[in-house]
């Protein structure tokens, strides 16, 4: 059985049908991505499967164990946390008390303190700015912080919505860097990437997903070398 | 002169005030304008050593004061004389059952001269103090501090100022403002029917230790209570609507505030009767009497709150071992105390809850209730706790308040009461405490000291000099009865808020979030050389 389970979800805003059905699963230790085009959804069903929206149909499941009807900071305890798109850090707070928060929902003090050690050995920038308000942080500095403060919440499955954007190159390999590595720890990992040529060098497996729903799963390889997905997404033709 | 432009604000401010006052207000306000001027040059000194920093304080502060000065001197030869009174009439000292004989013009005099010698001295103890380590200077802060507040209540009596019955109606104010700001700078929830909760606490503390039903609980006692049931409040009130957002919030609130007076002013005849089952046990006749469980007030209906005649009179606090009349409607000084030690206390719980997890919690939610959620922050749960927060400290001052007055009526507690609160919280800075606090004397000793005295000078200047060079009877009568400061009161204030929010809309002392964000370079620039004189 796999660690994490979406089956057949449906996800409504208001009446925009934005999920029809989707269901995907992912083992533990693996790294699944979800690429698609701008609103397939992608979003949406990590919002899905951290709490945000509730699907209307359909269940997300950790080792059998249902999500989709706790609310989202109990999600959050289950280990699963998700690192949201456009970085959302705390801009009042210092970096170091950004990190903090990730920490929120855990009281083993002294495994903080590692965990931190860790994430500033991770992203050494976060560490020297660390006395520095995150809303004055560069955007790709505040995407390591999103990243780091995530990392914090010593996640089971991450859930990462767009790490690499608007990033410098150098910045997109550091962030992929630090995917490969979790992925070496054992963090299990589900992302979603604009970037499908990355995402699809690091993931084991990928789903592709269109307006609501999904067209195409296969191993990464393999989607690698699909025409289709080298057309639409990978840019070659 | 640019270096000089901040100490003649300051006295220009302190020059309205002893321009209403005269006498011995210059004192007050010189020690409170010295203050300022020695927080803001000794913050602002380029210098580092502390006695450099007093040094350098010295002049402006001089200057500072002798402007205020001035306030005092035209109220003394233009101010009385043109409201009628007589330019030397007596202004006896008191103390204790003794009275020295004085006249104004010496008052004015002593008043001037101490006035700016203390000011002058205030300000340069208080730059000096800027200058020492953070530790030393804190607890020297505290005291002197304390020494001023101990102080005061003293130096009104004497001199007769008699500000301390305006200064405690102030602290109560300053108590609510501070369970406000809980809820809306913490928490970020906009709450405009706070008063609610005030009355709520002002009601258990009349129920419970007055001649209305008969109970007579001990002060120490129903303050707790009265602080429990406001929280109670805010839990049943938040309970339903905090997954509410913004605007919606702020309208339950809205209703809640003016549903509560609504219900203080009609539990009147409260008769509590099960309504469902109609049981009747051996031996009556259910043809003739049906018996209903009753489960309170079953002698007759109970006058819970007796209306609009309100609630009176409430007990007073006692302390063991002291006069059982120390705390009565003649002597202010105990109630002065309390209130003090209750905002003290409230300070410090305040403190800890805001530096704990839950104080954090409530940050995250105001600044991106997502991220929180993502952090594992259950929103609803810590909207709710800050809500019921907010409520206990509201509670307490209902209390205070109704044991104070030993009288209350709902139509205290209505909407303008939660106006002024929010405004108190907004002006001064929202999140932050010492800025609620200066908000807070603001806004009540504008409404409770310097409007009314403003109108009575007003009114004796009609009197004495104008009144009787009008011939219009029409005008005469506008001009007697219409020119009014305290009927202006609540535009006033409203034309503060808006003046407000488009000059500052931080507040005047912005929360240490907000002032880091907006003066980043400064700060740091000010550690270093704290840094460097320690
Ligand atoms: N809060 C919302 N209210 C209404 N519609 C929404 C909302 N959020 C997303 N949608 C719609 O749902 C659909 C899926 O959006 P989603 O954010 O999941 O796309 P996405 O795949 O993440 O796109 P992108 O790559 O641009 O981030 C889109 O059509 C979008 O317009
Ligand atoms: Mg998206």
């Amino acid at each position: 059985m796999s660690m994490l389970e979406v089956q057949n979800i449906h996800t409504y805003y208001d009446n925009i049908h934005a999920l029809k059905g989707i269901s995907l699963n992912v083992n533990e230790g693996e790294i699944v991505t979800l690429i698609g085009a701008n609103g397939a959804g992608k979003s949406t069903t990590l919002k899905t499967i951290s709490g945000l929206t509730k699907p209307r149909e359909g269940a997300v499941r950790l080792h059998g164990n249902p999500l989709h009807t706790l609310p989202a900071h109990k999600i959050v305890e289950q280990g699963i946390i998700m690192v949201p798109e456009g970085r959302r850090v705390f801009g009042v707070l210092t970096v170091s008390e950004n990190l903090e928060m990730g920490a929120f929902a855990r009281n083993d003090k002294q495994a903080i303190a590692q965990d931190l050690e860790k994430v500033y050995s991770l992203f050494p920038r976060l560490k020297e700015r660390r006395n520095q308000l995150a809303g004055t942080l560069s955007g790709g500095e505040q995407q390591m912080l999103a990243t780091g403060r995530g990392l914090m919440g010593r996640p089971r499955v991450l859930l990462l919505d767009e790490p690499s954007m608007g990033l410098a190159p150098v910045l997109v390999d550091l962030i992929f860097d630090t995917i490969q590595q979790l992925h070496k720890q054992g963090t299990t990992i589900l992302l979603v990437e604009q970037n499908a040529r990355m995402a699809l060098q690091v993931a084991d497996r990928g789903y592709v997903l269109q307006s609501g729903e999904i067209v195409l799963s296969d191993s990464a390889e393999n989607l690698r070398a699909n025409e289709s997905v080298q057309k639409a997404y990978l840019g070659i033709s | 002169m640019e270096k000089y432009r901040t100490a003649i604000t300051i006295g220009l401010v302190g020059a309205a005030i002893t321009l209403l006052f005269g006498g011995w207000s210059m004192i007050l306000v010189g020690t409170v304008v010295g203050a300022i001027t020695g927080l803001n040059y000794g913050q602002h000194s380029a210098k580092r050593g502390a006695l450099d920093k007093a040094r350098e304080v010295l002049l402006p502060a001089l200057i500072g004061n002798i402007i205020m000065g001035l306030g005092g001197t035209l109220y003394t030869f233009v101010v009385v004389p043109l409201t009628g009174k007589s330019l030397n009439y007596d202004q006896p000292l008191k103390l204790g059952t003794g009275r020295v004989p004085l006249d104004s013009i010496a008052v004015f005099i002593i008043g001037l001269a101490a006035g700016i010698a203390i000011g002058v001295a205030v300000a340069a103890l208080i730059a000096y103090l800027q200058g020492l380590p953070e530790n030393v200077r804190r607890v020297a802060f505290i005291a002197s501090l304390i020494v001023f507040l101990f102080g005061l209540p003293f130096f009104d009596q004497v001199t007769g100022l008699d500000w301390i019955a305006a200064i405690i109606t102030i602290q109560i104010f300053i108590l609510l403002a501070l369970g406000l700001n809980i809820v809306v700078g913490y928490a970020g929830l906009l709450d405009l029917g706070y008063a609610a909760f005030f009355a709520i606490g002002a009601y258990t503390t009349g129920l419970l230790s007055s001649p209305q039903i008969d109970i007579y609980w001990n002060f120490w006692l129903v303050i707790w209570v009265a602080a429990a049931m406001a929280a109670f409040a805010g839990l049943v009130l938040g309970a339903p609507t905090l997954p509410l957002r913004g605007d919606y919030l702020a309208i339950v609130t809205l209703g809640f505030g003016e549903i509560i007076p609504v219900v203080f002013r009609n539990l009147i005849s409260v008769k509590l009767v099960e309504p469902f089952t109609r049981i009747c046990f051996v031996g009556c006749d259910p043809k003739v009497d049906v018996v209903r469980w009753c489960i309170y007030a079953c002698q007759g209906a109970l006058d819970l709150t007796a209306g609009e005649k309100g609630i009176n009179p409430i007990g007073r606090p006692m302390i063991p071992f002291t006069d059982e009349l120390l705390f009565s409607s003649r002597s202010y000084l105990p109630w002065y105390f309390l209130v003090f030690g209750l905002i003290v206390l409230s300070i410090f719980f305040i403190r800890r809850l805001r530096n704990s997890r839950i104080g954090r919690a409530w940050m995250a939610i105001r600044e991106d209730e997502l991220a929180a959620s993502q952090m594992g922050i259950d929103p609803v749960k810590t909207k709710l706790l800050a809500f019921s927060m907010g409520a206990t400290f509201s509670g307490f001052a209902g209390a205070f308040y109704g044991s104070y007055i030993s009288a209350i009526f709902p139509s205290v507690f209505d909407f303008s009461v939660s106006v002024i609160i929010l405004c108190m919280v907004i002006l001064g800075g929202l999140g932050n405490m010492v800025g609620v606090i200066i908000g807070g004397i603001l806004i009540m000793g504008t409404d409770r000291l310097f409007l009314p005295q403003i109108a009575t000078l007003l009114k004796d200047f009609m009197r004495h000099s104008v009144l009787g060079n009008v011939s219009n009877p029409v005008l005469k009568d506008f001009l007697e009865i219409s020119v009014d400061p305290n009927q202006m009161r609540l535009a006033i204030f409203g034309l503060v808020l808006v003046i407000m929010m488009v000059v500052r809309p931080e507040g005047l002392v912005p929360s240490e979030e907000r002032r880091a964000e907006l003066h980043e370079g400064e700060e740091e620039h000010g550690d270093a050389a704290t840094e460097a004189a320690a």
